[in-house]
């Protein structure tokens, strides 16, 4: 299924070009089943999607490790298929497993690299300086990995997967399982190596990650992107901001109550009121303006409201908006909602 | 994709390594590697170390006589069994080399490289040499560790250690190197198979010991049982062992077949090199075909 319509951009020349692209596994898994992707060089691109929704093949398709079963794929200007070590020599990637090697040093490792991709010896030594000082290793550069923490061994991976200035650098989940401080500092180095010119394709089941990072993402599940936009305007799919009131006594009965209290307190449109787990959810551009108005109603209706927040929404509402499930749900279901998504998301 | 492609490929992209330099970036990598893992290059010195000490020890004085018999006074059951446990170094390196390339798969080091402008053959070509390398090293050790050995044993008067002299210890090395690629071969086989470390070294010990035993290794053939010499006779091992000691010893000491159209140690190198050349040959093509699929980005 194709996403949604891509913008045919100005800029001279494309990153990755995908014609629906389908791969199938041996034992019959469809983890791609037809994308379609334009994305223009030095954009900071993103795949989004929860465990299993076909990323990580998906990338592995673009990097020459799977062939596409059906479709082309494009990278820098080569063709995967035809031409594998030319789209090799012009990428980055860094996988979603650690890929160091404990033996060698961490200023080894980044000397491996520069030696596999070609980096001319007269301009290594600098490189591997410059590289250690970009991910903070400089003063470990002499020790194996063995004793490092996850977060700095990703930094080393990194910087290994940086090594050839490639144009296009591939971060499959790259903070999956990183405390948020080591998170923080890994969003700092590809916000920094995508404003040098360097185009980012990320994956990530996180969806403040890519509301942080990327320009544009696709929300990918079951193997089809099911949307592709700017964060903001897939967030203005939700319709406005989000109200959350939460409830001193949150049955079943009483949210509904406060449903109905808010619904016909005629503040916002019926539809955009949900139920939540502690109360009641709403989602309006008047969001900001009503609130107050709703807990005075909800007052004189007998109700304790316990917790009161306006909030932008997040990409969280938006999958939810999308698929009508929350992005860490398994996505299991056999009717493929994308079908019915695709137009509202169009639209 | 073909090869074809691969190398158009390469003419197309200036910034990718040559084929040699590709294997040489790879050699130094495996190398570097055992060098700071030297609890590996420990390991597999370690057993064939205690194997010629224990051996030696325990059996010398049992098998010491038959030996003499059959070879001539001058023969030690450490003569005899040094060109054996050389062999046994270089089948516990090539198992090894197996688990090496599974910890890189594991690692995430392998697909680093596929994903990388390195060329595949340059790939296993870097890691067998290295492999290689390590198994003379090796074999050297134990030539001197014998030597030893025999020079405690005989009170410092050795006599001739190696009888067909510099030319033979050369010769020893290429033995080595021309067995040791079937059972390199087979080793990555098995990793391949089993994608697995413990596994993979499980299995490989199973064959080891039972081929180890079941050839000229430690004992003559002829005190083998029947069917035992029987199973010597299609044993690889007997051959590798047979031509190293022709070598030491200066003598025709294959007698699971016999080949007389050449002149002494010649009937026991030449149909030797022949039986394991075929060896490398099945082993080595199995070995390159699972290789081609899985460094291939095929999925089916």
């Amino acid at each position: 299924m194709p996403t949604a319509p891509i913008e045919t951009q100005k800029a001279s020349s494309t990153a990755i070009t995908a014609r629906n692209v389908e791969l199938t596994y041996a034992d019959g898994t469809r983890a791609v089943r037809g994308i379609d992707l334009d994305i223009p060089t030095g954009e900071f691109f993103g795949f989004l999607g929860p465990n299993g929704a076909g990323k990580t093949t998906a990338i592995k398709t673009f990097v020459t490790l799977l062939q596409p079963t059906a479709g082309s794929v494009t990278v820098n200007g080569f063709d995967v298929g035809d031409d594998p070590r030319a789209v090799r020599s012009s990428i980055g990637y860094m996988a979603q497993e650690t890929s160091v090697d404990e033996d060698l040093t961490a200023r080894e490792n980044i000397r491996f690299a520069c030696e596999i991709y070609g980096v001319p010896q007269s301009e290594r030594a600098e490189r591997i300086d410059d590289l250690l000082d970009l991910v903070d290793l400089a003063d470990v550069a002499d020790k194996q990995p063995k004793t490092f923490s996850g977060g700095m061994k990703k930094r080393l991976d990194v910087a290994t997967a940086l090594v050839h200035e490639p144009r296009l650098v591939f971060l499959d989940e790259p903070t999956t399982g990183l405390d948020p401080r080591a998170r923080n500092r890994l969003w700092e180095y590809f916000r920094e190596i995508n404003q040098q010119g360097t185009t980012v394709f990320l994956t990530t089941q996180y969806l403040e990650e890519a509301d942080e990072l990327c320009d544009r993402l696709s929300v990918i599940q079951n193997g089809q992107l099911i949307a592709t936009d700017s964060p903001n305007a897939l967030k203005s799919q939700v319709g406005g901001d989000i109200l959350d009131i939460t409830l001193e006594d949150p049955t079943a009965e009483q949210r509904a109550h406060a449903q109905r209290v808010a619904r016909e307190s005629g503040l916002f449109e019926d539809n955009t009121i949900e139920p939540t787990d502690e109360g009641i959810a709403i989602a309006s551009e008047h969001a900001r303006r009503a609130g107050t108005d709703l807990l005075v109603a909800l007052r004189e209706a007998g109700f304790t409201v316990t917790g009161f927040d306006i909030r932008s929404p997040t990409l969280d509402d938006v999958f939810l908006a999308i698929t009508g499930e929350t992005a860490s749900e398994e996505t299991a279901d056999e009717n493929q909602p994308g079908d019915t998504i695709q137009t509202e998301v169009s639209r | 994709m073909s090869t074809t492609d691969t190398a158009r490929a390469v003419e197309q992209q200036a910034a990718a390594n040559s084929f040699l330099v590709d294997v040489w970036i790879m050699l130094k990598r495996w190398l570097q590697k055992a060098v700071r893992n030297s609890a590996v290059v420990f390991e597999a010195l370690l057993s064939p170390f205690i194997f010629l000490i224990l051996f030696t020890q325990v059996f010398g004085n049992l098998a010491g006589g038959p030996i003499q018999e059959l070879f001539g006074a001058d023969v030690t059951y450490v003569t005899f069994l040094t060109p054996a446990i050389v062999i046994v170094t270089a089948m516990t390196v090539a198992i090894q080399s197996g688990t090496g390339m599974i910890d890189d798969m594991e690692s995430g080091m392998f697909d680093k490289i596929l994903v990388s402008p390195t060329h595949r053959g340059a790939m296993f070509l870097g890691k067998s040499l290295a492999d290689v390398i390590r198994i003379i090293i090796q074999a050297a050790m134990i030539l001197v560790l014998g030597y030893i050995l025999l020079w405690i044993e005989s009170g410092g008067s050795v006599g001739t250690y190696i009888q067909t002299g510099l030319g033979g210890v050369l010769g020893i090395f290429a033995i080595v190197i021309v067995y040791s690629l079937w059972f390199t071969a087979f080793s990555n086989i098995i990793a391949l198979v089993t994608q697995d470390a413990t596994s993979a070294t499980i299995w490989m010990y199973m064959v080891h010991y039972p081929l180890l035993f079941s050839s000229s290794a430690f004992v003559p053939i002829s005190l083998l049982p029947k069917w035992m010499q029987i199973v010597a006779t299609v044993n690889p091992v007997t051959y590798g062992v047979d031509a190293l000691r022709a070598l030491m010893l200066g003598q025709d000491v294959l007698t699971v077949i016999d080949v007389t159209a050449f002149a002494g140690i010649w009937n026991t190198i030449v149909p030797a090199v022949v039986v394991l050349g075929v060896f490398d040959l099945v082993f080595g093509g199995i070995a390159v075909v699972l290789l081609h699929r899985v460094a291939s980005s095929r999925v089916s």
